[in-house]
């Protein structure tokens, strides 16, 4: 027991979730991948399953080894963090490669990797905003001393995502706000961003409207929103592919690797991914996706509850609510909730970046769960 | 502090709470979609993603009766282009437009490069995904389309749309069009295609496809799930070279006469076979062209070919015979209010009954009918009936006229109408019709229906016979038969077409020549009256093998008596049917040898291979020169030297004219030839010296 758990630190409940999923995304990645091998690989589609378990694999080591970590030097790590960040974004906001006129790539050199820099920045700007919350408890609801120390990067964050990804800028500041509310910022400041933010949204149409070219996905924003009330055009073609591959699967579903829809679908291994799972394995198979995200965000707050400080507790419940927030979105754009958007599904969607700072988001949250859980607690404490 | 932990707990729970409503909205929605909207959802899909398709079975060919295509389908493409394709981003459509533009006009060579690039950048920005490139491709231009660059990387990383469809081609062209007919949608068939399409046809097949990736279809399994049948082949009846005689006859008449339309019918008089059947009608530009079957459609007042069925009638009846004296008074009669005249003024006076017939005098056929059934009418109309002229034919094709014999209960019955049937009015068939009623007099007696196709074929090998159909084994007795016959020849021998008589072989045959009320096209066409000039008949007379209907409607330049429009064509192809056909002929005795030929001088290679060809001896005295002299002996040709020196102007007199320009252009020599056949006289004396010679001038003759 002692050698097989070497390498398992930490919440041992959130080890098992991770694990699952990424079995569950194997599976699934493995049905929906046809279209991209025979567009590509001439039908190999076993090229892509070796990737994405390489990739997986490789997930895994980077959370082994970031549980490690003591979690006090995240705070310092997240400033750095963020610092790296903003310029990077700026540099794939003007250079980045360019697909479907999002500039959200870039490409690493040597290794040739695509890198999501949003990935990055938004874990940068979460455990950032852990940490000035953390210090800033004493004087939380001073304007001057508090507030404007948050905002500021959250606001600069989002508005370097938006021109390319309208809605991880979108759900990075509904986080952030998740993470404000809950570090005790009074609710006053809260409800003036939220203005701010729809001001800002406002003002972002506004010029987009009026200079299209500051914001080239300005006309597939528009035209998403507006289907999506309507119920018309391309993407609602898209939504209704993902609701009749929902509809198809029952209760059981029609069973692994048999999907049709997945043929239909754009990105059936990312965007649209849980379509694929409840056509292949049915609302049984939703409701265990669904439970597995529940399960990883109520370990968060238990480990946010037991956390020996604030930062800890921040950090664990902030990471854990990205997570849940931005899998529930995926969900809600597959069975219609949401306009279409191309949020994948933390750890489950293919996607290298995606899957990589899923992995070290949920490595910080062991890393928490591992070495600053309260010392009055013998029962975790001999857990570890 | 502690408060400030439970602060933030229970804003932590708050969060939670949050995202678990969060989680039972979509939850909710799930079940939504799933349960509520399910069944529709899952019906639309099946429908979106698995279909039968059909599988066309492809149609049977229509052949001639000996085997040459008249009509088949072949393959023919549309090309259309995805412009929206995925695999096409801006770099490769820039990159390739310009080559691909160049190559489709110079592929189709009907636009310009320029003209395909701006559709196709149209497209492009449209993002079309179905833009028309060209329908009616060949097999042989897709191949050279798909080698084109960006296309030849296929559908998906290209965007070109191939979709393959039958196109039915007649290789004769307008060659019995109309007889072979067509098939298109929402329009009811015409034609053998029209008649068979059963057969032609076959079964389409069925197969199960599933949409993929794309919008490709695939199928589900390894196997058709319904095999398709392909059509069977129709060998008809019709000769393309007794057609193409037919329709080159008809056709120069109708241009010389500038007449409205006409068409010729070839039958076989024992089977019944169509063996050419041509329709032509006058476009408004002057030409002519298939456009209307009125050989077997155009029911009208026949004339005077109605004359033999008439006095067939009463020579069965027994009330007249040959040899009796008919009363043509002066070429007029009158009938009630209405008075009929012979077409040759002033009559014939007292003649023969034979003889009426042949100068097709109406006072006298008129005379004879009244008199024998003018107390009972009935009669004559069921006689008429019992040679099976009342009813229509019935034959496989669509669109049969129908006949119009009138009876006396009828109410258009007048006190005129049994006078007038007996010259062929009031009373109504087709050319078709008439034509059955003449084979059968060939035949003797013994109608037939008409067959235009006489088997149907899979892959070579016939698999149904269509039999011959006897409509009426006998229409008159033996006597009637062979009076009708004697009579019929008259009419060539002395009577009204003269014109058609030969020393070769013997027609037998009727003129007519109607005035038409046409109410179906109800204008009188340029003159006052319109007129149907027709010549009907069989050859040869003592041994009938085939008869033939021509008809010309409204000639127009004031010649239109049957003998003249319409014999004469009735006579072209008696003549080349008569030439075509070898059985006809009787056989070439053994002993008369044919004379040996006069030979040309020329190419000797060339001579040796005529001759051989016509086994004709020859000796060869010119030790393998290239050019010989011929000289005829008894029992055979001698072919010696012609000395062609190199310096000098050869001696060409007695070549072919291929054979001296090919000697004389050969040493530089500028030719000139006048006239036709062999060189008679050459310009230049032979012997001279070529180098002094510029130009010599030959002149042909037979």
């Amino acid at each position: 027991m002692e050698l097989k758990f070497k390498y398992i630190k930490g919440d041992r409940v959130i080890w098992m979730v991770t694990f699952l999923l990424a079995i569950l995304s194997i599976l699934t990645v493995y049905s929906s991948i046809a279209t991209l091998a025979y567009k590509y690989k001439s039908g190999n589609t076993i090229f892509y399953l070796l990737k994405h378990v390489f990739i997986l694999g490789i997930g895994f080591g980077m959370m082994a080894v970031v549980q490690n970590i003591k979690y006090k030097y995240f705070s310092r790590l997240s400033q750095l963090a963020l610092f790296i960040a903003i310029p990077l974004l700026l540099l794939t906001l003007f250079t980045g490669a360019n697909i479907n006129e999002a500039s959200r790539w870039l490409v690493i050199p040597i290794i040739n990797q695509t890198f999501q820099t949003s990935d990055l920045a938004k874990l940068a700007l979460i455990m950032y905003l852990a940490r000035v919350l953390a210090k800033k408890q004493d004087v939380i609801t001073d304007f001057k001393e508090a507030y404007l120390p948050l905002i500021i990067p959250v606001v600069a964050v989002c508005a370097l995502i938006l021109p390319a990804n309208f809605s991880t800028a979108a759900m990075l500041f509904a986080i952030s706000l998740f993470i404000m509310f809950i570090g005790r910022v009074p609710m006053k400041f809260i409800l003036a961003t939220i203005g701010l933010g729809i001001v800002g949204i406002l003002l972002v149409f506004a010029i987009a409207s009026v200079s299209p070219k500051l914001f080239p996905r300005f006309a597939t924003w528009k035209k998403r929103i507006e289907s999506f009330e309507k119920g018309e055009s391309e993407s609602n073609y898209q939504a209704e592919q993902a609701k009749i591959a929902i509809a198809g699967g029952g209760i059981k579903g029609k069973g692994p690797g048999k999907s049709t829809q997945r043929n239909f679908l754009p990105h059936p291994y990312s965007d649209f991914i849980f379509a694929i799972i409840v056509e292949e394995y049915g609302t049984i198979g939703a409701l265990v996706v669904i439970f597995l995200y529940l399960v990883l965000l109520f370990r968060g707050v238990r480990i946010a509850s037991r956390a020996e400080r604030t930062f800890g507790s921040l950090l664990a419940i902030g990471l854990t609510f990205s997570i849940a927030f931005q899998a529930f979105i995926n969900m809600g754009v597959a069975v219609g909730v949401f306009p279409v958007t191309g949020q994948p599904l933390p750890l489950v969607s293919m996607g290298g970046t995606s899957i990589w700072f899923t992995c070290i988001t949920i490595g910080v949250v062991l890393s928490v769960s591992n070495t600053g859980l309260l010392k009055s607690n013998p029962k975790k404490a001999s857990a570890k | 502090m502690k408060d400030l932990r439970k602060n933030i707990l229970s804003r932590i729970y708050v969060t939670y709470l949050f995202v678990v409503v969060f989680a039972l909205v979509v939850l909710g929605q799930l079940i939504n979609v799933q349960y509520v909207q399910g069944s529709e959802l899952v019906k639309k899909s099946k429908q979106l993603t698995l279909q039968y398709k059909n599988i066309p079975a492809v149609r049977g060919n229509i052949y001639s009766a000996n085997y040459n295509l008249l009509a088949t389908s072949i393959p023919i493409y549309e090309l259309r282009f995805d412009a929206a394709a995925e695999a096409i981003t801006d770099e490769i459509f820039n990159k390739n437009i310009d080559s691909v533009a160049i190559g489709l006009a110079s592929v189709f060579k009907d636009k310009s490069p320029a003209q395909y690039k701006s559709e196709l950048q149209r497209a492009r920005r449209k993002k079309s995904r179905y833009h028309l490139i060209k329908r009616n491709v060949k097999y042989t231009q897709l191949k050279k389309v798909k080698e084109l660059p960006l296309f030849r990387k296929g559908r998906y990383k290209s965007g070109l749309i191939i979709e393959r469809q039958n196109k039915r081609v007649k290789p004769f062209n307008i060659l019995a069009a109309r007889t072979i007919g067509y098939k298109r949608e929402n329009v009811m068939p015409v034609g053998i295609e029209g008649a068979y399409d059963k057969e032609l046809s076959g079964i389409d097949g069925k197969r199960l496809m599933q949409k993929m990736a794309g919008g490709i279809w695939v199928p589900v399994n390894d196997k058709n799930e319904i095999e398709p049948i392909d059509g069977s082949d129709v060998v008809s009846t019709i000769d393309v070279n007794l057609q193409d005689v037919a329709e080159n006859a008809l056709m120069k008449q109708l241009q010389m006469h500038e007449s409205d339309h006409g068409c010729v019918i070839l039958m076989e008089v024992k089977t019944g076979d169509v063996k050419a059947i041509a329709n032509l009608q006058r476009q408004k530009n002057g030409s002519y062209y298939e456009s209307y079957n009125y050989a077997i459609g155009e029911s009208t007042e026949p004339g005077s070919t109605f004359k033999l069925p008439a006095l067939m009638a009463a020579l069965e009846d027994g009330y007249v015979d040959l040899n009796d004296i008919v009363d043509t008074k002066g070429g007029k009669v009158k009938y009630y209010d209405r008075t009929m005249y012979d077409s040759h003024i002033g009559g014939y006076g007292k003649i023969t009954v034979k003889h009426a017939f042949e100068v097709s005098s109406n006072v006298g056929l008129s005379t004879i009918i009244t008199n024998a059934y003018a107390k009972n009418p009935q009669q004559f109309v069921d006689r008429l009936n019992k040679m099976n002229l009342g009813q229509p034919l019935g034959i496989e094709l669509a669109g049969e006229g129908k006949p119009l014999i009138k009876s006396p209960s009828d109410k258009s019955w007048s006190g005129t109408t049994l006078p007038w049937m007996s010259i062929g009015y009031e009373v109504r068939l087709t050319p078709l019709q008439i034509l059955a009623f003449y084979n059968a007099v060939a035949n003797d007696g013994k109608m037939v229906r008409p067959r235009f196709a006489k088997a149907i074929a899979a892959n070579g090998e016939v698999i149904r016979e269509l039999p011959t159909v006897v409509l009426n084994p006998s229409i008159a007795s033996k006597e009637t038969i062979k009076k009708a016959k004697e009579m019929l020849e008259g009419v060539v021998e002395n009577g009204t077409a003269k014109n058609l008589k030969n020393s070769v072989f013997k027609i037998a045959g009727k003129t007519g020549t109607a005035q038409i009320a046409n109410d179906k096209y109800g204008y009188k066409y340029k003159s006052k009256v319109s007129y149907q000039a027709s010549f009907v008949g069989y050859f040869p007379a003592d041994n009938p093998m085939y008869s033939c209907i021509v008809v010309v409607n409204a000639p127009s330049k004031n010649v239109y008596y049957g003998n003249l429009v319409a014999g004469p064509i009735f006579k072209e192809v008696a003549d080349k049917v008569y030439a075509y056909a070898f059985s006809l002929h009787p056989e070439v005795k053994e002993k008369e040898k044919p004379e040996l030929p006069v030979s040309a001088e020329g190419y000797s290679d060339d001579l040796v291979t005529v001759y051989n060809a016509l086994d004709i001896p020859i000796e060869d005295k010119s030790n393998n020169y290239d050019w010989v002299n011929t000289v005829k002996q008894q029992n055979q040709i001698v072919l010696q030297k012609h000395l062609v020196a190199p310096i000098y102007v050869p001696d060409v007199r007695g070549m072919s004219a291929k054979d001296a320009l090919y000697l004389l252009e050969n040493k530089g020599i500028d030719v000139e030839v006048k006239g036709i056949g062999y060189v008679k006289k050459q310009s230049v004396t032979p012997g001279t010296l070529v180098a002094k010679t510029d130009k010599i001038i030959l002149e042909l003759g037979i």
